[in-house]
């Protein structure tokens, strides 16, 4: 059950962020990158990292990049990141669980993925792909608001908050680290805020336009920005100390001990001295830190396989 | 497929999509190729998903002669108005121009009145205007920066030029429309931009908070900016809220501020916070009662006192709208060879001046082809379209202007430019206008962010919102 949880949290928060970058970069290429094949292309590159991509898109024709790489990270079943997968896999891992959820968190699950898998790229596509991408959003923030209201807050409810927050942290280091804010600054800044849903509180806290690093800075050190690196990690802290019964500031596995300690690389570190040998690769590297992370919260909780199918 | 040939042969006026034969000028044929392509069906059930997601945004307006002010969609023709790169750069140095010319009138009204000695401007004309401020005289503004956010409207007459119809140097509104426009286009109808480049608008806010940090006094390092609106009544506070939440400041009511010691306060659950900047949208009668005596008690009492200590500054300044009276308009033209020895690069629409005893005699013995305004009313309201009008309409006017003829101009009749409208499921022409926006801090930035207005009742020539007008998207295109 515990585990069931913990990959319904992740994969729910998956879909929304994956919508949310889709819907900030084709929106964005409409005008702005339009008609550049070079922009564009570097564009969707981006996105596809964002999504755990490294390779060059593929691209069959000029001005096929928009159509095929939002095909692939929403739709293509093979990709295991894109919408319709991670929805299924949220949907399965509620099913497996069904029992323990309340009837509201469970229907708007499966009203979701019953929603997408009536959808097909082509008709998302001719009357743009906002309208659907807007629904996945809605369907992921109301399960995110309604899973708060009506579970227990209990072990099972804290399994699903690691997931959420775990997933959270890992895409927005994975987003920092796919911008290129040294070269473009205020696009790149503008593009990087809006993809973390940051750019209205990120103007409400530093009064300014976003200059090279401050937006970075902002979504990893925000304090009570919820998506902020450094609140996803204190919430996956507080949700793993809650389940093991360990007091804070202590730790009875290697997650918890690994957590404590980028917490602390939040709280006393500066901002330049964290960002010393660039964004990307203090990025990249706490990418690779939340991926550990994964894995230790797995063994110490669930070391079987998840449920994927 | 949607007919998109209306009636263009017979026009005797501009198109902004066809050339005289009937063919897509060459920067619209891109998008006549796509309008071509996607069925009338698509469209239209787009369309209806524009204007929901416009409602569920709440871009809304609020008409004041309706009942208790109603709240409506701003009305969205999604066929989009295209600029060329060449067409803007004209426009953009023409706004410039005339920005700077109007800026350094207003400095010198309220400062030894140059223009005036040199009787290069009537000095009762000026003096007469309502919004002559004598308050201002030798108050020192930051920067000498009067005119922050100006929207100057134009119009293409027959031939294709670009005509000033009026300059707005209070609050001009509208801007929240071309952000939005561009929003719900690019989410609702994305295939229209194939083909094209075209500017972005989304930095606007960011250009803007620019202008109000810099015009900041300098005793603040980190400048505080505060959006003053009148509330959630006024007909723009939609556009109040948008660019508050875009800037990243605070959206405040006169009640929200207090001025202590001639300083300026947001007051807060913390305590008070010193205000530095205040972008205003409300008309300078009531920012201060203290000043600005009627029967009015809003406002901020002792604004006026701190801004004249030079503790706060306020956008745009208070008395810029002597600049954009309409009795002036006719000699903005004289303001650019008078300050800055250049010629116009935009012409005026020609316009009789009613206190002049013969061009008032020949005005109200024309007022079947004139255009009779008001110098002191916007928003198409006090106003004659002589060709239009009734008689009992003309025969009104007549009384009014020979009455107070200070209050009034009148203008020739421009056959304004038409664009290719949807209305009512068909595709229609309709007249349009454009205001670009000026921001004036480091220099005098023109964003590629424009309004298009356009007419949407049939044969009008009248395209503000509250005389049945909506608006388009306009697409500036990069060069």
């Amino acid at each position: 059950m515990a585990d069931s949880l913990y990959w319904l949290g992740r994969n729910v928060e998956r879909a929304e962020t994956i919508a949310r970058i889709l819907d900030v970069n084709y929106t964005r290429a409409v005008d702005l990158y339009s008609q550049r094949v070079g922009r564009s292309e570097a564009l969707w590159r981006s996105v596809l990292r964002c999504a755990g991509f490294q390779s060059k898109p593929v691209v069959s024709a000029n001005g096929k990049i928009a159509s095929e790489c939002f095909g692939f990270c929403a739709f293509d079943e093979a990709n295991p990141t894109s919408i319709v997968s991670s929805i299924r896999v949220a949907r399965t891992n509620a099913l497996s669980i069904r029992a323990e959820l309340t009837t509201e968190v469970w229907e708007v699950i499966n009203v979701l993925y019953l929603y997408v898998s009536a959808q097909n790229l082509r008709s998302v596509l001719r009357e743009g792909p906002s309208k659907f991408l807007r629904r996945v959003r809605d369907a992921t923030q109301a399960f995110a608001g309604i899973s708060d209201a009506t579970l227990t807050h209990g072990d099972g409810w804290n399994f699903l908050q690691v997931g959420r927050f775990l997933e959270r942290a890992y895409m927005t280091a994975r987003i920092i680290e796919a911008v290129d804010v040294e070269h473009e600054p205020w696009h790149e800044s503008q593009r990087l805020l809006e993809m973390c849903c940051a750019s209205v509180p990120f103007a409400q806290s530093s009064h300014s336009a976003p200059e090279g690093r401050d937006a970075v800075a902002f979504v990893v050190l925000s304090q009570d920005f919820p998506r902020s690196l450094r609140f996803c990690t204190r919430e996956v802290d507080a949700s793993m100390h809650r389940i093991s019964q360990s007091p804070e500031g202590t730790f009875s596995n290697d997650a918890e001990r690994r957590l404590g300690r980028m917490r602390a690389l939040f709280d006393f570190t500066a901002i330049d001295e964290m960002l010393a040998l660039g964004v990307p690769s203090f990025a990249g590297r706490l990418a690779r830190e939340y991926e550990a992370l994964a894995g230790e919260v797995q063994s110490a909780y669930f070391p079987q396989l998840p449920v994927t199918a | 497929m949607l007919d998109l040939q209306p009636h263009v042969a017979a026009l005797e006026h501009y198109d902004e999509l066809y050339e005289s034969g009937g063919r897509p000028r060459l920067h619209y044929e891109p998008l006549a190729r796509t309008l071509g392509r996607i069925g009338r069906e698509e469209i239209l059930a787009r369309v209806q998903a524009i204007n929901t997601a416009l409602l569920q945004r709440g871009v809304t307006f609020t008409v004041y002669a309706d009942d208790a002010g109603t709240e409506r969609v701003f009305p969205f023709d999604v066929v989009p108005r295209i600029i060329t790169a060449h067409e803007w750069a004209h426009i953009e140095r023409g706004i410039r121009q005339r920005v700077r010319a109007i800026n350094a009138f207003l400095h010198d009204v309220y400062h030894g009145e140059r223009i005036l000695r040199e009787k290069r401007i009537p000095r009762e004309l000026v003096y007469s205007s309502k919004n002559y401020n004598r308050e201002m005289i030798d108050v020192d503004v930051p920067r000498d920066v009067y005119i922050h956010v100006s929207g100057i409207d134009l119009v293409r007459d027959e031939r294709g030029e670009f005509l000033v119809l009026e300059d707005n140097c209070r609050t001009p509104s509208g801007i929240s429309y071309v952000l939005e426009n561009r929003d719900v286009l690019k989410r609702g109808l994305p295939d229209f931009f194939w083909g094209y480049a075209v500017c972005p608008v989304d930095d606007y806010p960011a250009r803007l908070l620019d202008v109000l940090r810099h015009v900041a006094p300098a005793s603040a390092p980190r400048p505080n900016v505060v959006v003053l609106t009148p509330g959630i009544y006024n007909s723009a506070y939609f556009e109040h809220t948008l660019l508050a939440r875009r800037m990243g400041v605070d959206l405040v009511e006169p009640r929200d501020l207090i001025v202590v010691e001639n300083v300026v306060y947001l007051k807060t659950t913390h305590g008070l916070e010193r205000v530095d900047v205040v972008y205003r949208r409300i008309d300078d009668e009531y920012l201060d009662p203290l000043y600005f005596k009627g029967e009015s008690q809003l406002g901020v009492p002792g604004l006026m006192n701190a801004y004249r200590a030079g503790n706060v500054t306020i956008a745009n300044a208070i008395g810029t709208g002597v600049g954009d009276d309409k009795a002036i308009y006719r000699f903005v033209p004289e303001m650019i060879r008078f300050y800055l020895s250049e010629e116009p690069l935009l012409a005026n629409v020609p316009t009789l001046d009613c206190t002049d005893p013969a061009q008032l005699d020949h005005v109200l013995a024309n007022l079947d082809t004139l255009v009779v305004k008001n110098t002191n009313a916007s928003g198409g309201y006090g106003m004659l379209m002589g060709p239009y009008a009734s008689a009992a309409e003309r025969e009104h006017f007549r009384d009014l202007v020979s009455a107070n003829p200070r209050e009034y101009i009148a203008q020739s009749l421009v056959q304004i430019s038409s664009s290719p409208t949807l209305v009512d499921g068909a595709m229609v022409s309709r007249r349009v206008d454009l205001r670009p926006f000026a921001l004036f801090g480091r220099n005098i930035d023109v964003p590629p962010a424009a309004l298009t207005r356009v007419a949407l009742r049939e044969g009008s020539l009248v395209v503000n919102s509250s005389q049945g007008g909506g608006s388009k998207d306009t697409w500036v295109l990069q060069s």
